[in-house]
């Protein structure tokens, strides 16, 4: 059984202007122990998607789902409950994370402190501990410094720290690295898989950075307009995409393209979260595009354990 | 002799002060030496702290230089003071990271491209109405855009406003300082097209700063490698990406995808 089974999410938030679908059919499977990538451009609802998981999607938001469980649990009810105990949040910005105004020592404490019973010193011992745990080499250093007098990547560290403080064993990273240097992300996304294999965590990490799915994730999912249009093992998501939008994707990236040649762009833009889609929301943009696309939904093709969703059979794709 | 290249840098040694009686410290910019010719684009890469930041505003004249020589277009441009450097300043046009930020929310998008024009003397009129409506369009954004507020545009297209206004002077020499980070993919496609039709049909010379190897790769001509305040790199683009000298840059060019086999 999967540790985090979602089907067919759909977050819709009420505005002045009329009901906006900020998820509309997402499904995601995620196995214990794995780092499971999600992948989409601005607007495309992964955010929301890990906010609706964490039970902290906007009030008055209405969510609907055939399936929304973690580990047997409705998050539908349960989300709230589980966030801060199974469920932990990595942040973008380690910066706005932590609070500037006090020590690495204290923000360590308060969240040990939540958590557990432990003395004074046992807690102390545990936060020099954790902040080791995330490759930090000083720990007693950090815990005297204030968040200004760390770099970028140690701050990350420390919101790695606290996360794992709260004994969560399941976390949301959400554009972990993209606030950081190339190569101090690199080392950071290394961080997480060494915590997963070493702790058995489950992660699941939201980017728009296919280089980032590369380098730390074992699966990846694609959404396109709030919808998850393939998934499947990263490889295979990646060296042979199904989905005429990932495919699009991976070839508008500037290495993608012989040096100083044009990149294909995707031409037109993603439809406004207000309208009512009938058929494949990516087909008003699609190249291979043909009638049934913009009327029915498409079906799900699928190759081993990677799907996705098209109305090209596979070998015409 | 070939003509003078757009930009000539020498030596450049750029020192932030700590204080009068604090120990010097390290320069942010180590001597750094590279050349631009016309019409073409050179890259310039490093992370936080290498000192990228400092060398543009150094060529922008917007911070002062310990040593070296900087060279515009065959001008001692580091010598210009006054008038002279304002005028001279219409030769460099700067896109940023946050188109968001470097536009008015207030002022329609006529305004925003409106306002060098103005500025250099351009008077309001069909004239200039008529010299933005093409630049917009040069830029890839329909006229109906012209009266929109910055606030009403999506990323992408605000990103082709700041580009448009920062060629409204003409200039030959485009500062971009991250000009896709802050964009998708799919429209960092779009703008990085863009840039390179504007470098064809205009003959401009670029200088593309960014910390994503791969996006200054694929666009520039030449490339510059900078880490902690030295140039660990300066070369043809193919032949640097082809054979990196440095660790550093071996790493930056093999994080992420593979490249398909094949």
């Amino acid at each position: 059984m999967p540790l985090l089974d979602i089907s067919d999410l759909c977050v819709r938030i009420p505005t002045p202007e009329g009901e906006v679908h900020a998820v509309r059919a997402v499904s995601l499977r995620i196995e214990r122990g794995e780092i499971h990538g999600v992948i989409g451009e601005s607007g495309c609802g992964k955010t929301m998607t890990g906010m609706a998981t964490l039970g902290l999607a906007p009030k008055g938001a209405r969510i609907e789902a055939a399936r929304f469980h973690f580990d047997g649990a409705d998050l539908r009810e349960q989300a709230k409950a589980l966030r801060g105990k199974r469920i932990g949040m990595i942040a973008q910005d380690p910066a706005a994370a932590l609070n500037p105004v006090l020590s690495i020592a204290r923000q360590m404490d308060d969240v040990i402190r939540a958590h557990r019973t432990l003395p004074r010193e046992a807690r102390r011992r545990e936060a020099a501990d954790l902040l080791a745990a995330t490759g930090l080499p000083d720990p007693g250093r950090v815990l005297k410094s204030y968040p200004h007098q760390l770099s970028g990547g140690m701050q990350q560290r420390v919101v790695i720290a606290q996360a794992l403080a709260t004994g969560a064993d399941f976390l949301i990273a959400d554009e972990p690295t993209t606030a950081l240097d190339v190569s101090v992300g690199a080392q950071v996304l290394a961080l997480l898989r060494k915590l997963v294999a070493e702790r058995g965590l489950t992660v699941l990490m939201i980017t728009h950075d296919m280089d980032v799915i590369a380098e730390a994730c074992d699966r990846a999912t694609v959404l396109y307009a709030g919808r998850s249009v393939e998934t499947g093992p990263v490889e295979a998501v990646l060296q042979k995409p199904g989905h005429p939008y990932t495919r699009a994707l991976l070839a508008a990236l500037p290495d993608a393209a012989p040096h100083g040649a044009r990149l294909a762009a995707i031409e037109g833009s993603i439809p406004p979260p207000r309208t009512r889609i009938a058929g494949c929301a990516f087909a008003p943009r699609c190249p291979k595009a043909m009638p049934v696309c913009a009327a029915e939904p498409p079906p799900e093709r699928a190759r081993d354990r990677h799907t996705w969703l098209c109305h090209l059979p596979e070998d015409a794709a | 002799m070939s003509p003078a290249p757009m930009l000539d840098v020498r030596d450049l040694v750029i020192r932030y002060r700590a204080g009068l009686f604090a120990p010097r410290p390290k320069p942010a910019v180590n001597g750094a030496s590279f050349r631009l010719e016309k019409g073409e684009t050179l890259g310039i890469v490093g992370e936080s702290g290498s000192g990228k930041t400092s060398l543009l505003r150094a060529i922008l004249r917007l911070l002062p230089v310990e040593s070296g020589t900087v060279r515009l277009d065959g001008q001692d441009w580091l010598a210009l003071q006054g008038d002279a450097l304002r005028g001279a300043r219409q030769k460099i046009g700067v896109v940023s990271q946050n188109p968001f930020l470097s536009l008015s929310p207030r002022l329609t998008i006529a305004e925003i491209v409106a306002e060098p024009l103005l500025a250099a003397g351009a008077r309001q009129g069909p004239a200039l109405r008529e010299k933005i409506a093409a630049l917009v369009a040069d830029c890839g954004l329909t006229a109906d855009f012209l009266d929109r507020r910055a606030r009403e545009i999506s990323g992408g297209q605000a990103q082709r406003v700041a580009i448009a206004r920062a060629l409204a002077l003409e200039p030959g020499l485009l500062i971009l300082d991250e000009p896709t980070s802050a964009l998708d993919v799919s429209v960092q496609a779009q703008i990085l097209n863009l840039l390179a039709d504007l470098k064809e049909s205009r003959g401009l010379s670029m200088l593309f700063v960014t910390h994503n190897l791969k996006v200054v790769a694929h666009i520039s001509d030449t490339l510059l490698v900078m880490r902690r305040g030295d140039v660990i790199e300066f070369g043809r683009t193919e032949a640097v990406i082809a054979a990196p000298a440095e660790a550093y840059t071996r790493d930056l060019l093999s994080f992420g995808r593979k490249a398909a086999a094949g």
